[in-house]
């Protein structure tokens, strides 16, 4: 290796690592903002907690979603491979930019979306109109509404199930012991189907989509006679008992906020680790085409950069999040978090655009729509739509800008 | 000068978490609480005829309305279009405002009170104690259903706390019934005794008991703002 490649590999991992913090720093929100919110665990907890997940999700699993940033937007076949790789390392830089500014600004917005629009950016300059993938920047156009539309139905269903079986009933406690154990078996087939079903821990081990849907529902069952067991000691005589419902939920809101912060971990190491795994093959003078390896330091860095994120400067987001839009308690936590999870596998399953980010803030709606919230306040909810419509045009314009600007210097 | 701090606007990171308008309104409710739960024990001793420590009662009932004002202003200011509740924000403000008058009225009889010491006919003092009674249940009451919208807020408006506060509404508009009774009673026993009062007596007996049940009025209009705050 000559001193040029090392350069490169070093400086696009330096910024490969910065990216993922600020992906870390943005999106522990996501996950962990409900819980919090809800008083569920404490900060300190919740980011230790998404640190660990995350960065194992993203060793473990997150190398099989890396194809999308690497040739999914940006058509490259065109393209000078030197171009190319200022374009990747300009896009990277631009936003990660933006998505710091927005954690500063305690927004939370897609990180997908920032990495998306920076390519936009790359290839409309580099290549013209016609090299920029326009299905897929529709795809993230469709995700504004379908996202937080999706989240604030499933969320606004499963708060009023929870009222009606739940609350509407003469003995509260004795019907949550009842119902909790069956959705403790529905978050069990929830968690476990999204991470087999199509996926590529299922490839590595081999099991069909049905073995898996089989595998799901017999954990979902195993887990649900331990939820009857584990409930079965709570007393249930008192009618108006509403804390102990609440306890119940605040155990299993951690459980799906840990799930969220997994599945991040390994579905967005990739917008950080995806363009410097084409940088590597453009520097050493290969073909993008080919399908690259992402090597498992490339991984660790990423999940390391996303868990370093999530401990210094996640807390700004969560606040948005778990306190300024409405506080929540753990019924509604799970809610919100039970909604978009489900929003997210369906989703991801049927192909469709969805951003975790703008799931959640529907969800929170769609809770407050079923009177289940003291108060939201609105007016921070437009600046999140405002800054979701934002991260498009702004990641693409610093991405020409920088762009440019190393065309001048290289 | 002390009082003035109380003013300080809160740093600028904890106006952003807002508190919840509901906390606040329970808040403000056991200010009334503590208020009128004073008001109750020195006007039992003033009616009895023990004045020593009423100038007491005066000043922590007035403290007690100027702490519960700022309670009422910090909601009503940061209660803006763009907040979103479960019930109509203009009624939650309504029962708000009578809320805050019960302790505007409290502060104001305490003062009165404080200004001149009136006699109570030994034929009235009963009545006046069963009266004073009466009013206190009537807030309670009202502390009652105010108390319950946490439970409604908890379970999303179901039925069954629905049909509590509403019990609870009920009870609010019976003793409210029963101190009016009271105090037409108690009117009519003052004008009988009023060739034996000095005339400056009779006028204040009348007033006070205007007074007093001027607080057992706003109590109900609480209720009532309640009432249709949870309509469906």
């Amino acid at each position: 290796m000559d001193t040029t490649l090392l350069l490169i590999i070093g400086g696009s991992s330096a910024i490969a690592f910065y990216m993922a913090w600020s992906i870390g720093s943005n999106d522990v929100a996501n996950s962990m903002s409900t819980a919090v919110g809800a008083k569920a665990i404490t900060f300190k907890q919740a980011v230790l907690i998404a640190g660990i997940l995350n960065f194992v999700g993203a060793v473990f699993v997150g190398s099989h979603v890396t194809d999308t940033v690497r040739k999914g937007i940006v058509d490259v076949t065109g393209i000078d491979s030197h171009v190319l790789l200022l374009g990747f390392v300009a896009s990277l830089l631009a936003a990660a930019i933006w998505v710091t500014l927005s954690t500063w600004k305690e927004m939370p917005i897609s990180t997908t979306h920032s990495i998306i629009g920076a390519l936009m950016g790359f290839g409309l300059i580099a290549g013209g109109t016609s090299a920029v993938i326009w299905n897929k920047i529709g795809s993230v156009v469709a995700s504004w509404v379908l996202s937080p539309i999706s989240g604030c139905i499933l969320a606004f269903i499963i708060f009023k199930i929870i009222v009606k079986l739940i609350f509407s009933k003469e003995k509260p406690v004795k019907s949550a012991k009842i119902v909790g154990p069956v959705i403790i078996g529905f978050t069990a087939f929830l968690i476990v189907s999204s991470l087999f079903l199509k996926t590529s821990l299922s490839k590595n081990i081999n099991i069909s989509d049905i073995e898996c849907l089989m595998i799901a529902g017999s954990i979902s069952i195993i887990v649900g006679i331990i939820g009857i067991i584990l409930l079965r000691k709570i007393d249930d005589t008192k009618t108006e008992d509403y804390m102990t419902v609440e306890g119940i939920f605040r155990k299993l809101q951690i459980i799906t906020s840990c799930y969220v912060a997994f599945a991040h971990g390994a579905n967005d190491v990739a917008n950080a680790i995806g363009p410097v795994a084409s940088i590597i093959p453009l520097a050493q003078g290969m073909d993008i085409g080919g399908t690259v390896e992402v090597p498992a330091g490339l991984l660790a860095l990423g999940g390391l950069g996303i868990a370093v994120g999530c401990m210094t400067w996640g807390r700004r987001v969560m606040r948005t999040v778990g306190g300024r839009i409405t506080s929540l308690t753990n019924t509604r936590g799970f809610s919100v978090d039970f909604g978009a999870a489900t929003t997210v596998l369906i989703a991801s399953k049927l192909g469709l655009p969805i951003s975790t980010s703008h799931t959640v803030v529907g969800a929170v709606i769609g809770v407050g729509l079923a009177r289940g919230l003291e108060a939201i306040d609105l007016s921070i909810i437009k600046k999140i739509i405002i800054s979701w419509l934002l991260t498009l045009p702004v990641a693409a314009g610093t991405s020409i800008a920088i762009f440019l600007l190393l065309s001048v210097i290289f | 000068m002390e009082e003035k701090k109380v003013h300080v606007r809160a740093p600028v990171s904890d106006t952003f978490r807002r508190k919840s308008p509901f906390g606040q309104l329970f808040e403000h409710m056991s200010k009334v609480r503590e208020c009128i739960n004073t008001l109750h024990k020195g006007l039992t001793k003033y009616y009895k005829g023990n004045y020593n420590s009423f100038s007491n009662v005066a000043s922590q009932v007035s403290q007690l309305e100027h702490e519960a004002d700022l309670i009422k202003s910090n909601i009503r200011n940061h209660l803006p279009k763009t907040i979103f509740m479960p019930v109509d924000k203009g009624k939650f403000l309504w029962a708000l405002r009578e809320q805050d008058k019960i302790l505007d009225h409290a502060e104001n009889l305490a003062k009165m009170l404080n200004m001149r010491h009136t006699k109570i006919p030994k034929e009235l003092q009963v009545d006046f104690i069963k009266h004073v009674d009466l009013v206190v249940k009537t807030v309670q009451k009202m502390e009652n259903a105010v108390e319950n919208i946490k439970d409604l807020i908890e379970t999303s408006f179901v039925k069954r706390e629905r049909e509590q506060t509403k019990e609870y509404i009920y009870e609010v508009h019976a003793f409210e019934r029963e101190a009016d009774i009271k105090k037409y009673e108690i009117t009519k026993g003052i004008y009988k005794l009023e060739k034996k009062l000095d005339p400056m007596d009779t006028y204040h007996l009348l007033k006070i008991i205007d007074w007093v049940d001027d607080i057992a009025d706003h109590a109900e209009n609480v209720a009532d703002w309640l009432r249709s705050m949870i309509a469906k």
